[in-house]
């Protein structure tokens, strides 16, 4: 009991000031993203909802021993392959694919769930190994275990969280120590794989602007929605010519964060944010309406915030107990820079297009809860960080 | 064993890797932010300016036009087309659907339907179809889904338009005709500023997008006094095209002035009733369609004023309001017999037959080439010599009297009342032994010139033709032959090569009457402000006199009418080589009057034409032709050619009020099928007139 609560000592402080901040930075921005739109009046005081049942999920995961994760972690791992595989039969469909459950007034999106799952689990499996790390076996078990859950994802469809749990796991097998000869030819492999599947693209490079087809292996298997083919093909090959559509939405956040100058327009005064030339400005783009209202100092602000709380993640890897916590840090703190710079580096037109949501920031309750509940299982780390306070 | 500093179970140097990634992309991201909103953030400024700011071109109303008794001929009524600008629409299609459900069941425009490409606002295709459209030309500009749609659904969609991001409503003032077909080919209708036009229109303030121009008639004459100029104002504008709030100062539009026209919309009617009646007549008879088409016209001789213009057959000018419709457009122009969409009171010509012969009537006695009372012998058919091969009797050609015993001994009055060819052809071409030297080609040509032939007469409207008085160089460009006495018989009876507009013939007669002054024609007698008060007042405007002794030099015409358009007098100078002034003893131009009066009286129109208890002179007229339908019926053999019927005739004969001309195409003999269009015509004046008279 009295262990118990000395541990609290050890609790990150800053890292949750940080994820407050943030937080409650990101539920302003919405605010004013959103205001005039009736139809979007609703999503403040259900991300405030979120934000409040997510800080109280923090620290309930603080407060419970992480290592308890380990014992459970076959059971998590069915789990979610169930509640993926129950998300054709009872999701509900949103803009095209089927990606959430509706409970109650919330709607869960398992694939965000199956994020934090695949961290626990991944981490998991390589820590029990951790003796044979320099078995190419590992490797391959390893990603036997994550295939089935991101199948499932693909097949919603729903690309890059498919791609975040591959670099999941890939920052995972990195940071448990394979040996770099094996990782080499885990690239080598990916890049041969590369090889096999650039004819296949050729089309939609090529052929400027294709059918509206999706990209399918020998007419079969769909790996890549039409969108998703555009998206990228827009990326590389702008059309100077269509100066709509697919480069609208990238065009109009160049032109937010750039008129936003030094100190900003103001909070609620950004012509583009309110007037509403910047699209998808409460989710994907969330960065550029603070780079316009708060200008480079505000942009700036946010992208350090961010960044010190992947460092105070990283930071709990490296103080972890044992290989499991570690992981667990480690694989947090990727998550959250994967999608951070990401989606920073969608808004500042660097990367192609993804969807990716902006940690904290960006509206959307599944998400939220997530990297809360990753929050949490790195204060839960930090905590026990001492053997000694066994 | 505790090691505080290092890392336990994540390899330091990977760890020290990671670190090194963060801290790459943080200095790229901060590095990108620095290069958009410091160092090129004037530029990102503009760009989102040029996002919020929009010109809006403020259309100014049109001017609308009134007749001479100021009832309204054109009206501007609002009309309601739904747009979309395609780059605004929401992303998802799921939203965008809800957008299209929306607007189809308001404006009954269905989502999904494939259709022929067509111009916006014809309707065929479904509301994706026009969205792609709209995508492919000019995604930022708003294009139109749905066009005049009803008042109630243009009410609904502006409520909606908040939610509905890309979709915008706007009234646009479209015209209406009241007197529609009647006045069609007088007034005209209004186009889409063409392609090739639209930079000027654009330089004057115009939208090429919104804005319409008048093309035909006074529509077309008077654009720049009906259209007024455009306003402008800086607005800023959401995502949606919805203005939020004007910036700086705003230009008003300067609405259009309104027109007063001559016209009389009763004597119109009137005019159009009866032509229209002729024609029908003629092809119930004939049961097929043998006139095509007729026109006329009715002036007063003493200011030129026009007081009906008919062209027949019309079209229906209200249907290209709002838009022009491919079938009803296409309908029109595959009618080449009839060619609705020329206004054949202007624009027609043909050989104007016997009407014609009021020339040579007044070249002869001026020139002296006959007295009034010379009597000519008409023995019903003469035939002059090849004179190049005079010997030979087999290229001798004959020239017949429409009456085939002939006339006998005629003189001059009685030739002119009815209308005896021989006659004519001898003092017009001369022969050998009665009358030695015709008045010839050359002079034939002076005096038609004289009387507005040969020429346009400058009326204010579009389309005015200038008909053709030949001559022997002409012949010999054109058809590569030398001038024949045969040729000079042929145009002293307004046969042959002559052609000239119904308008013409009318001028010609409308000079007779009023004892020599050409008068400029003209439609439009004010251009009046907003509140009808008259800005202008068109004047009337002699261009040139024949009977006052005195010639006016070419740049001389219209120079005493200051409202005579300088455009139009530059057209009416630039159009002749020489003045057509001439000098015409005032006794000529009597005699010529009276004349006329015994066409009325005992002449060939008698019977046919003649008012009661009122004077009037006439001149029949019946001009061979040779078409291609005639042609096919093998008609154009000689004594077996068909004619086209006119009438000209004015009244009071004693001081002329009104001048009118019917002409129905293939219509028979003059006086038959024109006489009574004419007269019916004056009848109605006269009978207005009295109405008029009491009323007032």
């Amino acid at each position: 009991m009295q262990a118990s609560t000395r541990i609290w000592r050890n609790f990150d402080i800053w890292l949750l000031a940080a994820v407050a901040v943030i937080t409650i930075a990101g539920i302003a921005m919405i605010q004013s993203a959103i205001a005039g739109n009736e139809s979007l009046a609703e999503t403040v005081p259900r991300q405030t909802i979120y934000a409040v049942i997510g800080l109280a999920i923090t620290i309930a995961t603080t407060a419970i021993d992480y290592r308890i994760w380990s014992a459970l972690s076959r059971p998590l791992y069915i789990i979610t392959l169930v509640l993926l595989a129950l998300i054709p039969l009872a999701g509900i469909v949103g803009f095209g694919s089927a990606r959430w459950f509706n409970v109650g007034i919330v709607n869960i999106q398992p694939s965000e769930l199956a994020k934090i799952l695949m961290i626990l689990i991944v981490a998991d499996y390589l820590a029990r190994h951790k003796n044979e790390i320099q078995r190419p076996r590992i490797i391959v078990r390893s990603l036997l275990l994550i295939a089935p859950p991101a199948l499932l994802i693909i097949t919603q469809p729903d690309l890059s969280t498919a791609i975040v749990i591959g670099v999941i796991w890939l920052a995972l097998i990195w940071a448990a120590g394979v040996p770099l000869k094996h990782l080499a030819k885990l690239l080598g492999v990916m890049l041969v794989i590369i090889l096999i599947i650039t004819p296949f693209l050729a089309p939609y490079f090529l052929n400027e602007y294709p059918q509206q087809n999706d990209f399918k292996l020998f007419n079969r298997y769909t790996i890549m929605k039409y969108y998703q083919m555009q998206r990228l093909v827009s990326f590389f090959l702008p059309d100077p010519e269509a100066q709509y559509g697919e480069t609208y939405n990238v065009n109009q956040a160049r032109i937010t964060i750039g008129s936003g100058g030094w100190f900003g327009q103001g909070y609620g005064q950004g012509t583009q944010v309110q007037l509403r030339f910047l699209k998808v400005r409460h989710t994907d783009f969330i960065f550029s309406v603070m780079a316009e209202e708060f200008g480079f100092v505000g942009a700036t602000t946010v992208l350090l915030l961010l960044m010190f709380i992947i460092y105070r993640c990283l930071n709990a890897a490296r103080m972890a107990r044992d290989t499991f916590g570690a992981l667990i840090c480690y694989g947090v703190a990727i998550i959250i820079f994967f999608q951070g710079a990401f989606n920073i580096g969608v808004n500042l037109n660097l990367f192609p297009v993804s969807g990716l949501p902006m940690p904290f920031f960006s509206y959307g309750g599944s998400s939220l809860l997530t990297n809360l509940i990753g929050i949490g299982l790195v204060e839960s780390v930090m905590l026990r960080h001492k053997q000694i306070q066994l | 064993m505790a090691n505080a500093s290092g890392s336990r179970h994540v390899p330091k140097l990977r760890l020290q890797v990671t670190y090194g990634v963060m801290a790459a992309l943080t200095i790229l991201f901060i590095g990108r932010l620095i290069s958009l909103q410091i160092i090129q953030g004037e530029y990102y400024r503009e760009l989102a300016d040029e996002n919020r700011f929009t010109n809006v071109n403020l259309a100014a109303p049109r001017g609308v036009i009134y007749d001479r008794n100021d009832f309204q001929l054109v009206n501007n009524i609002p009309s309601y087309n739904v747009y979309i600008t395609a780059a605004y629409l929401p992303d998802s299609e799921a939203e965008q659907e809800l957008i299209f459900e929306r607007i189809s069941e308001l404006t009954g425009v269905p989502i999904d339907q494939e259709g022929p490409p067509a111009a916006p606002c014809v309707p065929g295709r479904g509301i994706k179809q026009l969205v792609l459209e709209g995508r492919t030309n000019r995604p930022y500009d708003p294009w139109p889904i749905a066009c005049d749609v009803d008042v109630t659904a243009a009410r609904v969609l502006r409520e909606w338009q908040v939610d509905m991001p890309g979709v915008s409503v706007e009234a646009v003032p479209v015209r209406e005709y009241s007197t529609g077909e009647l006045t069609a080919s007088l007034i005209g209708y209004m186009v889409p500023i063409p392609a090739t036009l639209k930079d000027y229109y654009e330089a004057q303030g115009f939208d090429a997008s919104r804005d319409k121009v008048g093309y035909a008639g006074v529509e077309g004459m008077y654009q720049d006094v009906l259209a007024g100029s455009n306003g402008r104002k800086l607005v800023e504008v959401d995502v949606a095209g919805l203005q939020i709030r004007e910036y700086g100062s705003v230009t008003q539009p300067v609405a259009g002035n309104n027109l007063r026209l001559t016209i009389d919309t009763r004597l119109q009617d009137v005019a159009r009733a009866a032509l229209d009646l002729r024609i029908d007549l003629i092809n119930t008879y004939a049961g097929e369609r043998r006139s095509p088409l007729g026109a006329v016209i009715a002036m007063n001789p003493q200011t030129g004023e026009i007081l009906a213009m008919v062209s027949l057959p019309a079209y229906e000018n209200n249907r290209f309001a709002r838009f022009i419709p491919y079938d009803y457009y296409e309908q029109l122009i595959t009618d080449t017999r009839g060619r609705p969409l020329v206004n054949h009171a202007i624009s027609l010509e043909q050989p104007p037959g016997s009407t014609f012969k009021m020339v040579t009537a007044l070249g002869i006695l001026n020139e002296g080439v006959v007295t009034p009372t010379q009597e000519i012998f008409d023995p019903g058919q003469i035939t002059i010599s090849n004179a190049y091969y005079p010997n030979d009797p087999g290229q001798a050609k004959a020239f017949v009297c429409w009456k085939e015993e002939g006339h006998g001994n005629i003189s001059y009055l009685d030739a002119i009342a009815e209308s005896c060819n021989i006659y004519f052809y001898k003092v017009g071409g001369g022969y050998p032994g009665e009358v030695e030297v015709g008045l010839g080609i050359d002079r034939v040509g002076m005096y038609a010139r004289a009387l507005g032939y040969g020429a346009p007469l400058g009326i204010d409207l579009i389309g005015e033709e200038s008909g053709l008085i030949p001559d022997p160089y002409w012949k010999r460009i054109n058809l590569g032959e030398s001038w024949s006495t045969g040729d000079t018989y042929n145009a002293v009876t307004g046969q042959g090569f002559v052609l000239a507009t119904p308008l013409q013939v009318l001028t010609s007669i409308s000079t007779i009457a009023n004892g020599g002054r050409v008068m400029w024609p003209h439609v439009v007698s004010d251009i009046l402000d907003g509140e009808g008060n008259v800005m202008q007042h068109i004047d009337p405007c002699m261009l040139w006199d024949i009977s006052d002794g005195v010639i006016t030099p070419l740049e001389n015409i219209g120079a005493n009418c200051p409202t005579l358009p300088q455009d139009l007098r530059q057209e009416i100078i630039e159009s002749r080589e020489t003045t057509p002034d001439m000098n015409i003893e005032p006794w000529v131009i009597e005699l010529a009057q009276e004349g006329m009066l015994k066409v009325v009286t005992e002449g060939t129109a008698h019977g046919r034409a003649d008012l009661e208890n009122i004077s009037s002179g006439g001149k029949t007229g019946t001009g061979e032709f040779c078409d291609e339908v005639a042609r096919e019926q093998n008609l154009c053999r000689p004594g077996n050619w068909p004619t086209h019927s006119w009438y000209a005739a004015f009244a009071p004969f004693e001081n002329p009020e009104i001048v009118v001309v019917a002409f129905v195409y293939n219509g028979g003999e003059g006086a038959v099928t024109a006489g009574p269009v004419v007269r019916q015509i004056l009848e109605a004046y006269f009978e207005l007139k009295a109405v008029d008279a009491v009323t007032q």
